[in-house]
């Protein structure tokens, strides 16, 4: 194998990967801290990536406003989904399980609102970087470059709130252990309003960098949130890092195997990698057998 | 072991004919207990008959249908649990409850959420440390490494950490072996002696009756009797019949 394939092989894994990534921080942060599956979660992606549309090709607003924009409908979207469905679910038998049908509904109801709006032919997302820089024996496009910086970088984020700040232990404090929790003072119904929000943001501005690769459709975030539920699960529930580590790692096997196999046979090597990963250890690598859930 | 008092806060608690429970099945039927500042009351009773319904009560967990909770002549029934925590009702729940993957010192910090002075967090931190010398010595250990008898302290010691008026505890002897009970008992009454207001919840009355203030005696969500430990000791016949001595 000559060595620009090999940096071909890593360049393409490090840029899909951290695709992968930018799906599953928002998945995996209410995951781990509500016990909740959300299933508007691939909408929410959508919605950011439509944001940043409206607000820059349509209002004509400046670019920057498009970031702005997708953070108020993501943490926008987030509120409601609370305020509709979370909050009168929480507590309630089965919630894990009724919750992925009632997120289901609301992702239907979303994406349905946006080909009513906005059409279901796909346009291009305007928050593009064009260009490429020259590194030795490949090119790579300053995009790439941002998406795999921009996924690094909301990693931290999410990982210095919850672990560095009160607002952090207060989710984790929920998360493992609900009614000790209410019983330290900690308000459970805002917290889970706050999670919400927060990771509507963070999936929205995820949404706008993963689109800005491909093109805007109402449906474009059912692919990477299928992603995201791969790396969540493999990593074990709400480990955020691990859902990171695990995106890159399982994107370079990907890319390795659309190398040498052809590249149909990408994921299907990535799902039995993934089959055989959960044979051995079925709470994922990173989890923990008695994980406490709401 | 000594502590330093807890500022002269230590409050009153009544509770008058509560109803509450589960579904449509009251556990509590109208049930009355009196908690004066300072003092230590314990609630015994069998398993099953409502002693851990009757803390859930209080810390707003459960329900309440009808009655009162009042803490120090303020009615803080029908508020939410992390208000009524606020209000200065302090509920070590049974079985500890802790949150298993943070550190003995994170779930200190998380006793003490409330409070936003670094200050008095810190002046908190050392009173619990001076009581426990065990849980500073552990203090970075993530507390599913921890024996039994010390997940016990780390759930009275955040419970202490909210600085609640009136500490209630449901049960500190559960499932422990009986050197490590005689250990927290040790404790309960150094806290009893620092003049803490306390509710004490156990199932049988040997542990309770050398130091309780005012016991009561639970019977399917009633108290059937109450009364000081000498009257207690002194009723053979009571003895017997409810608790089997």
């Amino acid at each position: 194998m000559s060595p620009e394939t090999l940096a071909q092989i890593v360049l393409t894994g490090l840029t899909v990967g951290a695709m992968y990534a930018l799906a599953t921080i928002g998945l995996s942060l209410i995951w781990g801290s509500l016990g909740m599956l959300n299933m508007a979660h691939g909408v929410l992606l959508t919605i950011g990536g439509y944001s940043a549309y409206a607000a820059v090709s349509v209002a004509g607003l400046p670019w920057p406003m498009g970031i702005v924009a997708a953070l108020l409908f993501g943490a926008l979207i987030g509120l409601l989904l609370y305020l509709g469905v979370v909050r009168w679910m929480v507590g309630t038998a089965n919630f894990e399980t009724n919750i992925i049908i009632a997120s289901f509904g609301v992702a239907i109801a979303l994406e349905n609102s946006i080909l009513q709006i906005f059409g279901g032919q796909p346009f291009g997302q305007p928050l593009v970087m064009r260009g490429a820089v020259d590194v030795g024996l490949v090119s790579i496009p300053y995009q790439n470059i941002i998406i795999v910086v921009g996924s690094a970088g909301l990693m931290l984020v999410a990982s210095y709130v919850m672990q560095q700040t009160r607002l952090g232990r207060a989710i984790r404090a929920v998360s493992q252990q609900r009614d000790a929790a209410g019983l330290m003072g900690v308000p459970v119904q805002r917290i889970f309003l706050i999670v919400l929000v927060f990771s509507g943001m963070l999936s929205a501005i995820s949404g706008v960098m993963l689109t800005s690769s491909t093109q805007l459709a109402p449906a474009l975030g059912q692919d990477p949130m299928i992603k995201a539920f791969i790396m969540c699960v493999v990593a074990g529930l709400g480990h955020i890092g691990g859902a990171v580590a695990m995106a890159f790692a399982l994107a370079m096997v990907e890319a390795a195997s659309q190398f040498w196999l052809g590249a149909r046979w990408g994921f299907p090597v990535l799902l039995t990698l993934v089959i055989l990963v959960l044979i051995v250890r079925p709470a994922g690598l990173f989890g923990r057998v008695s994980i406490t859930r709401l | 072991m000594t502590s330093a008092p807890p500022n002269g806060n230590a409050g009153g608690l009544k509770v008058s004919d509560i109803v509450s429970g589960y579904g449509n099945q009251p556990v509590l039927h109208g049930l009355s207990l009196d908690i004066d500042p300072g003092t230590l009351v314990s609630v015994i009773g069998p398993n099953g008959h409502g002693k851990t319904t009757l803390l859930r009560t209080i810390s707003g967990q459960v329900p309440l249908r009808s009655g009162h909770v009042l803490l120090n002549g303020t009615d803080v029934s029908g508020r939410s649990v992390d208000a009524i925590t606020a209000a200065g009702i302090a509920h070590v729940p049974q079985g500890d409850l802790l949150f298993t993957g943070m550190t003995v010192y994170e779930n200190l910090l998380m006793g003490a959420y409330l409070v936003r002075d670094r200050v008095l967090l810190q002046s908190r931190l050392d009173q619990v440390f001076a009581l426990l010398p065990k849980l500073a010595e552990r203090r970075n250990q993530v507390t599913d490494s921890l024996s039994g008898g010390e997940r016990r302290m780390v759930g009275i010691g955040r419970g202490l950490m909210t600085g609640g008026q009136v500490l209630m505890l449901d049960e500190p002897s559960l499932g422990l072996a009986p050197i490590v009970i005689d250990t927290i008992y040790e404790l309960v009454e150094t806290l009893k002696a620092d003049g803490r207001s306390i509710l004490l919840v156990e199932e049988s009355p040997e542990r309770v009756v050398d130091f309780a203030d005012r016991i009561y005696l639970l019977d399917n969500g009633e108290i059937n009797w109450s009364g000081t430990a000498d009257e207690l000791n002194a009723n053979d016949e009571l003895l017997s019949t409810y608790l089997g001595v």
